[in-house]
């Protein structure tokens, strides 16, 4: 069992790699401040407290969908890459192309939307982004989909090289996502969690970027040539595999931080088992079939479509995540769990996951879906876990460094206040959100009714907050990385001592 | 030049000239599946084949211009992207000319660079290409299933509708043989990662 040390050498930053890292940390953090301010304009533009203008609405709402999306996978790609290179050797000029066809990316859509108008949103449901009625053009659609290609093709990159280096280490895919063990044998109980979750985000995400791949190119050529007709329903099948595979991967990344920090805060080893291995396994191929839950309402796809979208939307999370919270619970459970800002945060983003996940599995039902599929429930469980789930997950791997550069672990008066601000906001947003679905308010639409604007002034108020938070955290993690790295390990408090 | 290089070297010349000869080019081009599933990969194929014969200094020459594989493989994949064309296909049958360049171009601009690039290539250069490779298989099916007219007039909607059939058919293949050899098999030992 390797020793639990706080800040092991295998994880030192120095070089080029701090570069990266911050980099990515820095960008990361500042696109989340800015996507959340955009969010806020939307949220009090339904609120009526802000004028903005149905067109601009749905560009805002574009930007914010594909951006937070994007940055969500930059920060918890930034996680993958810092623990996975502890345990094989990752090659900084794939991390670093990944970035760079990010920016390329992240360009082309911010000047398909701001420049030339594009408001299709995230999803960009054939026909819709062809068909800009004078507001955009089917150029401005294409910049947005070569964005998107671009940012998918850095992605590949990182994850071919990060495959490359497992399987040398590993022999196969297979071996490291520990399938030897899943029905006997004795567990080598220093097969490191991080590279069986990063191994299953590899097999998972390469798929659901190559169905993205095909539906992006066939949807450019039908902006250049419409007579070639694409079937809609299966772009939207393709389209929904592709992005929820993405968006669900940045959990499964996120939380390679939980399995590495968690038993380092906590001073208690937090051993692989069995279970662990089969969620793993289990949630690889559940997690690739998922996305017919979101198709439901496709009423032309064949019965067993849907069927499997409803029976594998409760396998798929389930397992990992009841493994996760058993294990991780039983780590802590009276542990003098060192409380400071990571550890705080880890907590905080498994409370995020579990309860972020039920009205997802509870949409994910083809008799509560009916009812509301097209509310604000949607967005209130996406909101849920990825606010209160995983951001809090990248956030503790970035408190985490910055303690080691500060010299102590984070835990000043202005953490201990920045935290509440931005659960308590959070909190309020996101339950602002499922209370409005609750009562069938419709989601994506930029005029709202009287009778809704209740929930949307309290989702504003809470939009405030974690906008307020969020902008805390940036600028404490932004200068903690930018100062000089401290001599020695850091003060550790007096609750534990690790190692 | 490897000893058993000469008879491959000689293996490819006799393919490229077997496959020019009017009745097998005729037949390979009487149905576009043919042609565009087997003449063309053939071709390719027999430029494979040839390039084993590269001389030592040629290939090392060769070798300053093509780090890790990327130029070669850069260089087939625009080749390849030009003989995906149904209008590519249709010149080859029209004229003379275009169809002499397709029996040049596919094994010196195709098979050739491939040969020389895919041992020097890494494990990411390759898994993209191959990724490339299966989606592009996927949307060539796709398109060639969805278009309302007649792509090439030379052959007829059926025969372009059982190509995109086929398409989709080996592009989900490979990816599958793929997924398998990556999740359970020997994927190349040391030599995979790009050191």
């Amino acid at each position: 069992m390797a020793a639990l040390t706080m800040y092991p050498e295998n994880e030192r930053l120095a070089g080029g790699n701090r570069a990266a890292f911050n980099l990515y940390v820095i960008s990361a953090v500042a696109l989340f401040v800015l996507m959340m301010l955009l969010g806020l304009i939307m949220r009090m533009g339904q609120a009526t407290w802000l004028a903005v203008q149905p067109d601009l609405f749905y560009r805002i709402l574009s930007m914010h969908g594909a951006g937070m999306v994007g940055t969500a996978g930059l920060a918890t790609t930034a996680v993958m890459w810092f623990f996975l290179r502890a345990h094989v050797r990752l090659h900084l000029w794939a991390f670093v192309t990944n970035y760079v066809m990010f920016l390329l990316g992240a360009a082309c859509l911010i000047y398909a939307i701001f420049v030339d108008g594009y408001g299709a949103l995230w999803t960009f449901l054939y026909p819709l982004p062809v068909h800009g009625m004078g507001l955009w053009s089917p150029d401005a659609a294409a910049v947005f989909m070569l964005g998107y290609l671009l940012i998918g093709v850095g992605m590949l990159v990182f994850y071919l090289d990060a495959a490359a280096a497992i399987i040398k280490v590993y022999g196969n895919l297979g071996r490291a996502l520990g399938l030897q063990w899943l029905f006997r044998g004795t567990i080598d109980p220093d097969h490191p969690k991080t590279v069986v979750a990063s191994t299953m985000v590899i097999i998972s995400n390469v798929l659901g970027i190559l169905a993205g791949a095909v539906v992006l190119v066939m949807s450019l050529v039908n902006a250049f040539y419409p007579e070639m007709a694409l079937d809609a329903l299966l772009a939207k099948t393709l389209i929904y595999w592709f992005g929820h595979m993405y968006i669900n991967a940045t959990i499964y990344m996120g939380v390679i931080a939980v399995y590495a920090l968690l038993p380092r805060y906590s001073g208690r080893p937090y051993p692989i088992s069995r279970a662990f291995l089969w969620s793993w396994a289990v949630s690889t191929v559940f997690v690739t079939l998922v996305f017919p839950h979101h198709l439901l309402m496709d009423y032309a796809l064949p019965r067993w479509f849907a069927v499997m979208g409803q029976l594998v939307s409760y396998g798929a999370g389930f397992p990992v995540f009841l493994v996760t919270m058993y294990g991780a619970l039983t780590n802590i459970y009276r542990a003098n769990l060192r409380w400071t800002m990571p550890s705080r945060l880890m907590v905080l983003s498994l409370f995020g996951w579990a309860a972020g996940i039920v009205p997802a599995i509870l949409d994910g039902t083809i008799r509560v879906n009916l009812v509301m599929h097209n509310t604000q429930w949607v967005p209130g469980h996406f909101h849920f876990y990825l606010l209160l789930g995983v951001l809090p997950m990248a956030l503790a791997l970035m408190f985490h460094v910055i303690g080691q550069r500060a010299g102590a672990l984070p835990n000043s008066a202005a953490d201990r206040l920045g935290l509440p601000v931005y659960l308590i906001g959070g909190l309020i947003f996101t339950l602002a959100f499922l209370d409005a679905g609750h009562l069938s308010v419709a989601r994506r639409m930029a005029t709202h009714l009287p009778e809704w604007t209740g929930t949307d002034k309290v989702g504003s108020i809470g939009a405030m907050l974690v906008v307020l938070g969020m902008l805390y955290f940036a600028v404490r993690i932004t200068v903690g990385l930018l100062r000089a790295p401290a001599r020695g390990e850091p003060d550790e408090g007096p609750a534990n001592t690790a190692g | 030049m490897k000893p058993s290089a000469g008879r491959w070297c000689l293996a490819g010349a006799l393919l490229w000239a077997a496959l020019a000869l009017p009745p097998v080019r005729h037949a390979l081009e009487s149905a576009m599946t043919l042609h565009m599933l087997v003449q063309i990969p053939l071709l390719a194929l027999a430029g494979a084949w040839l390039a084993q014969g590269t001389p030592r200094w040629l290939e090392r020459s060769l070798a300053a211009w093509n780090h890790r594989g990327i130029s070669g493989l850069l260089l087939a994949s625009l080749a390849g992207l030009a003989w995906m064309l149904p209008l590519a296909l249709d010149a080859a049958l029209n004229d003379p000319w275009t169809e002499l360049a397709k029996f040049l171009s596919v094994p010196l601009l195709i098979g050739a660079p491939v040969a020389l690039s895919w041992p020097r290539a890494g494990f990411v250069v390759r898994g993209i290409v191959l990724l490339e490779l299966i989606a592009t298989m996927l949307r060539l099916g796709w398109l060639y299933l969805i278009s309302p007219e007649r792509l090439c007039s030379n052959y007829l909607l059926d025969d372009q509708q059982r190509l995109g059939r086929m398409l989709l058919v080996i592009g989900f293949a490979v990816l599958l043989i793929l997924v398998w050899k990556l999740m359970w098999g020997h994927v190349g030992g040391h030599a995979t990662h790009d050191d």
